[in-house]
């Protein structure tokens, strides 16, 4: 019962790829998506029906957040590119996270990766991910501040 | 309405490849492989999103294909960026006139 959903996401993806929506095609989809289904076997998170409407919600906000960290970020590298004495003073830092899981972890540090001049190089057992930036002045504030907003939107999303 | 779309899409094209030809400027010019990911990593994949954004108001066919790319293009871009670097920095590769650095004193 809990492979219906992936599979129905599944097929229409496939549908959207080969733009064709007559019975074959979906049949195709069908049997595609549960052969990836089976290759994969996704695990079956507990899926909490009352508190779906919020995670949603939550999940779109965080997306255009991510949206917006992709464009500053691009402007951000642009200018320090253009610009003729190439203004960086690299680094690694060491950001902490309070996320438990495993997805919400690799989701906090793909985020990281988004956020304007900042690359996740590696991530320790404790949950300490090391953090690439291009410019580490007075790095440390600025970090910790939006760390807790992402991780806030992450809490939302998943508790 | 369509003129609205095309000039849409002719600002997309042009920013696009504004960030696109940054993107590899960034590779070429900034200091060790480390820097240089931001620039592949992030700076170019914002060219191709905004090049798909263009597809997607200009052609009436290829819409949902597009916007599937991008979000695919979103996940994957960072990951290859990360992956990449955390590689490098496995092997040993010493980055350029570093301020500071956490990850060695562990």
């Amino acid at each position: 019962m809990i492979y219906v959903w992936p599979v129905a996401v599944l097929t229409l993806i496939y549908l959207v790829l080969t733009s064709n929506f007559t019975l074959n095609n979906i049949v195709a989809g069908m049997v595609v998506a549960v052969i990836v289904l089976l290759l994969f076997r996704p695990q079956s998170g507990n899926l909490a029906w009352k508190r779906l409407p919020t995670a949603v919600l939550a999940s779109i906000k965080y997306i255009i957040r991510l949206m917006v960290d992709l464009l500053v970020s691009g402007i951000q590298v642009a200018r320090i590119v253009l610009s003729p004495s190439m203004p960086i003073n690299p680094g690694i830092i060491a950001i902490p996270t309070r996320c438990e899981s495993d997805l919400s972890r690799a989701l906090s540090a793909h985020a990281i990766t988004l956020t304007p001049g900042e690359m996740v190089v590696e991530i320790s057992e404790d949950g300490i991910m090391y953090t690439h930036m291009l410019d580490v002045t007075d790095a440390d504030e600025h970090v910790r501040e939006a760390q807790e907003m992402r991780e806030t939107m992450l809490k939302k999303i998943f508790e | 309405m369509e003129t609205i779309f095309q000039l849409i899409a002719i600002i997309a094209i042009t920013v696009g490849t504004f960030f696109s030809i940054v993107g590899v400027l960034g590779m070429v010019r900034l200091p060790d492989v480390y820097a240089r990911l931001h620039a592949t990593g992030k700076v170019g994949v914002f060219g191709v999103v905004l090049l798909l954004v263009a597809a997607v108001v200009w052609t009436p066919l290829g819409w949902a294909r597009a916007l599937l790319l991008i979000a695919l293009l979103m996940v994957a871009g960072p990951v290859v960026a990360h992956a990449l670097s955390s590689a490098a920095y496995r092997i040993g590769i010493p980055m350029k006139r570093p301020v500071r650095n956490d990850l060695e004193q562990k």
